[in-house]
């Protein structure tokens, strides 16, 4: 026991308090009351007069004039004056008395309960923006700072996409029916791919996808900030601009970026229309329903957009939710619906996507690889989404503890289906038995993941910046991940200008190849060779002059023995053993002539083209 | 509340000193990656500059494709002179004095020599190939064969394919001549063909494929016993047939009566063209009408890729300087325009 009076004295502000249900829904939009039966008042405290008039919100009363402090409800209509009476800086009554008792000559204004604005103001926006653009400008350059030549599937869908714009401008007719093993359609993002590469080329069509990234990252800021608020935002786009997908499929000719970027949009429309009219939502489906017509592995994340739906209008909305939830599930599927009806895409879909061959790598050594590509992110996503469930405030400002917030179950919710379709992909690789295209994947997730990873940035970083070198440190691990393994990835391929150049002089309009990516010689040669006249590494059928059928290994050695090709190039990585079959049926072969050893250098080490002519 | 509220917060603080801990440790992880030592089995890419890519295209330029001199539209117009092609003077003299500039040099070199770069560039840069006779004088064929000269012939290879210009060899020729250390009284054909195969192997190994391989037999008129085709390594290993055969003034001088026969003797194995490596025309009387059979016989023949003229005082004097004559008719005979064209811009 202590003789000192026992004064009440203010607890420092504790951002880490348990946060009560208030009356109201905040987020970066602004506050927005709640109906007042609804205010549920704390025990501790003295419910403050104002709360319990709402009307004694338009009468500032406690403020009387206050200097110093530029209130002005027409500026800040936001703000809750009627919040005057804190509780942090009550003080005891016997001072009050004293103070009254004393009267000095001096007017002490009130103090406001903070002396800065937790809403939205013009200032924040354009700070937030300025930062935002900070972290697309470090995206950009990290994306173009890779350098390669076309990945085969780059070439592939290059090629196919000219020969579709051919096809649709002159009517000239498609080398091979492409849709019938295309993992997305392609007379979407293939024509447009190929249109600007017409007039760009390839780092054209690289910086389109360069584009639709940048265009995913800031979409990723704005839901996000919609559904915690600007800091959340800053944080889940800065991690998710440097993680090794949206480096890599920022500067990678395929329709992936464009995918995810219809998915992000789609995921926005949902996000920003959580408080408009129920029907809004259908604006929704067309976007999702063309992601997946760009690349059917969209579909693995409609789901996930379809319950958002639901969760996003449940606190504004309530039961109506579940209809906006149906109302989209419904519009996406019969589109969904009308869009294979319309078009001859299902056997592609079969083929590519659902029926895929089933490859023989190990679910360990998958989920190794998707825990180094995006693990990081996604053990942040889950500590965002565990302390999220815990605690659902988002601001240090006091206001904010009085702020309304969902429950712990929409929250818990929420958080489990973010960082649950973040593992989506894997899982779904995992029962594929594939590595392929796993990396684009991860990120497809992380989209979804980031949101949450940015909850937990600023968790991790704490209130009032308290540990911002956490932050930092979580930020250039996740950059530094993404760096080496970008560089890695755009290494994986080996760079094909030397052997283009060697090639073609060799290759015309009339003759008969093979390569083991083919791909690459077709995209780059278009102008003299079409896809029909290449043969792959994969997939050998070969009829000799005797009319002899042969298949595989076999077709290879008879059609080398006959001489049937004019060209061979061989990688060495792409089908290694069958590399292997035909160099052995080209040693000692009178037709062909060594024409160029091309060493090069990749990820994996070293390698080299080789490439034969035939010269009798 | 309070207590348990420090306590959450205590823990929380040494949750983040935790998290503090790792992060650093996984930031030290990738920044060792990142800075990368390349001694690893897989070489980091992450090097900042070192982009995979940009390290293979410092490498040196495209290889020399040869397949357009395999058979151009153009014979070849080629000569052998002393100290040649390392020295061009005598060449020089040679074009001075034919009026016509030699598109192929062929020289002389030992087995165990080291390779004359520089000698194919100064020919390169009068746009002449060069022709190297490699001769195994002290080294049994077999023993190349075995593989007791490989540490040899890959350091030659890297060489040639490092030069990439293109360079014809031909190797251990007149092999069908019993008067050659590598002849028919030494070495058996399997032994010969084993020899060139292995040779051929380890430079398409070393990849360098800026060679023309030239099989060289001495016409078979001296040596009408010795079969040709137990010598002959396959087409696979060869580009070209290299004739050596001289009109000599013991034997009838028309075109097909010197180089006739083993043409026709090759013809049953190989389609492969013909290059006539090594002629000349003894001096004599008969020497103008030599040198005109020469040139029609190799204008006729569209299979038959040019002539080298051995302009050496070697055994006899087959220097075309020692008759004006003579001269006089190959310089006439050389302005044909279908003799002779710049390598480094074969039509």
């Amino acid at each position: 026991m202590t003789s000192r009076p026992q004064y009440y004295t203010p607890e420092p502000y504790d951002p880490y308090a348990d946060d009560e249900p208030q009356g109201g829904w905040f987020n970066s939009d602004g506050y927005i009351p709640s109906q007042p039966q609804g205010y549920d008042v704390p025990q501790a405290y003295e419910a403050p007069q104002a709360y319990e008039v709402p009307q004694a919100y338009e009468v500032p009363q406690g403020y009387g004039s206050p200097e110093g402090y530029d209130y002005d409800p027409r500026t800040y209509p936001y703000q809750q004056p009627a919040d005057q009476p804190t509780f942090a800086l009550q003080t005891v009554p016997e001072a009050e008395a004293e103070a009254e008792a004393a009267e000095p000559g001096y007017h002490v204004p009130a103090t406001p309960e903070v002396g800065w604005d937790m809403a939205a103001s013009r200032r924040r926006a354009w700070v937030s923006r300025a930062v935002l653009l900070f972290v697309l400008a470090v995206q950009a350059v990290l994306s173009l700072r890779l350098a390669n030549s076309a990945f085969q599937d780059e070439a592939l869908y290059l090629s196919a996409g000219h020969a579709e714009l051919q096809h649709l401008l002159h009517g000239t007719p498609l080398p091979v029916n492409y849709a019938a093993y295309f993992s997305g359609s392609p007379q979407l993002y293939p024509v447009l791919a190929a249109a600007v590469d017409d007039r760009f080329g390839l780092a054209g069509a690289r910086t389109l996808s360069l584009a639709f990234m940048l265009g995913t990252t800031a979409l990723l800021y704005s839901f996000t900030r919609r559904l915690f608020n600007e800091r959340a935002a800053l944080a889940g786009a800065a991690l998710f601009a440097v993680v090794q997908s949206t480096v890599v499929m920022g500067y990678f000719a395929t329709y992936d970026a464009a995918a995810v970027f219809l998915l992000a949009l789609a995921t926005w429309i949902v996000v920003r229309t959580d408080r408009a009219p129920v029907a809004a939502v259908l604006l929704a489906a067309p976007v999702a329903v063309l992601a997946v017509g760009v690349k059917y592995a969209s579909a693995l994340y409609l789901p996930t957009i379809v319950v958002l739906a639901l969760l996003t209008g449940w606190p504004h909305k309530g039961g109506k939710a579940f209809l906006r939830m149906l109302l989209l599930a419904l519009g996406i599927g019969a589109l969904l619906a009308a869009g294979m009806y319309g078009t001859d895409l299902l056997a592609g879909v079969r083929q590519t996507t659902t029926d895929r061959d089933h490859g023989s790598d190990g679910a360990a050594f998958l989920l190794q690889r998707s825990a180094e590509w995006g693990g990081l992110m996604f053990l942040t996503a889950v500590g965002g989404a565990l302390s999220y469930v815990r605690r659902s405030r988002m601001n240090e400002s006091p206001l904010a503890q009085r702020l309304g917030n969902p429950g712990w179950r929409w929250r818990a919710l929420l958080g489990l289906l973010l960082c649950g379709t973040a593992l989506l992909a894997p899982a779904y690789q995992v029962h594929l038995g594939t590595v392929v295209s796993l990396f684009k994947h991860v990120g497809f997730g992380l989209l979804f993941a980031a949101p949450m990873a940015g909850v937990g940035v600023t968790r991790l970083i704490g209130a009032h910046f308290r540990y911002p070198q956490l932050g930092i440190m979580l930020w250039t691990a996740t950059l530094c991940l993404g760096i080496s393994q970008a560089d890695w990835r755009f290494g994986v391929w080996p760079d094909s200008a030397k052997m283009i150049q060697v090639i073609d002089s060799h290759v015309d309009r009339t003759g008969h190849y093979m390569a083991s990516t083919p791909e690459v010689p077709v995209y780059y040669l278009r102008e003299k060779t079409s896809q029909r006249q290449w043969q792959g590494a994969f997939a050998m059928e070969y009829t000799d002059r005797k009319g002899r059928h042969h298949v595989g290994d076999a077709g290879y050695r008879a059609a080398l023995r006959d001489g049937a090709y004019d060209l061979i190039v061989l990688d060495g990585l792409t089908n290694p053993r069958v590399d292997t079959v035909v160099a052995d049926a080209l040693k000692g072969n009178a037709h062909y002539r060594l024409l160029a050893d091309l060493p090069f250098r990749n990820s994996s080490g070293t390698g080299h083209y080789r490439i034969w002519v035939k010269t009798s | 509340m309070r207590p348990t509220k420090r306590f959450s917060r205590g823990s929380s603080a040494r949750g983040r000193a935790a998290l503090a801990g790792v992060l650093a440790g996984l930031l030290a992880l990738t920044g060792c990656s990142l800075l990368g030592d390349d001694s690893g089995g897989s070489p980091r890419s992450g090097t900042g500059t070192a982009v995979p890519h940009s390290t293979a295209s410092a490498d040196k330029a495209v290889p020399y494709d040869v397949t357009p001199l395999l058979k151009p539209a153009k014979k070849y117009y080629g000569v052998a002179v002393p100290g040649a092609p390392t020295s061009m003077k005598s060449v020089d003299a040679y074009t001075g004095m034919t009026g016509k500039q030699p598109n192929l040099v062929e020289y002389y070199a030992g087995w165990g020599d080291g390779f004359d770069a520089t000698g194919v560039r100064n020919a390169w840069a009068e746009g002449a190939l060069t022709l190297m006779s490699w001769e195994p004088f002290d080294t049994p064929v077999g023993d190349i064969a075995a593989g007791r000269s490989d540490r040899y012939i890959k350091e030659y290879a890297t060489a040639v394919r490092r030069l990439n210009l293109p360079v014809v060899i031909d190797f251990a020729d007149e092999f069908n001549g019993q008067w050659e250390k590598w002849g028919t009284d030494h070495v058996t054909p399997a032994q010969y063909v084993a020899a060139w195969r292995h040779i051929h192997q380890t430079f398409v190994d070393a990849g360098a494929t800026n060679v023309i391989w030239a099989w060289s037999p001495n016409i078979v008129n001296p040596v009408r016993n010795v079969k040709l085709e137990p010598y002959y390594p396959g087409d696979a290993y060869v580009d070209w047939i290299g004739l050596i055969g001289y009109f000599t003034t013991g034997s009838d001088n028309a075109f097909d009566s010197v180089f006739g026969l083993t043409r026709d003797r090759i013809r049953t194995f190989t389609k492969k063209p013909f290059l006539l490596l090594e002629t000349a025309a003894m001096a004599g009387e008969r020497r103008r009408a030599d040198i005109r059979n020469l040139f029609a016989g190799v204008a006729a023949d569209d299979d038959m890729l040019g002539f080298v003229w051995f302009n050496h005082k070697k055994r006899a004097d087959w220097r075309l300087e020692a008759s004006p004559l003579a001269l006089k008719e190959f310089k006439r005979l050389a302005a044909d325009d279908r003799f002779g064209f710049d390598v480094r811009k074969p039509s």
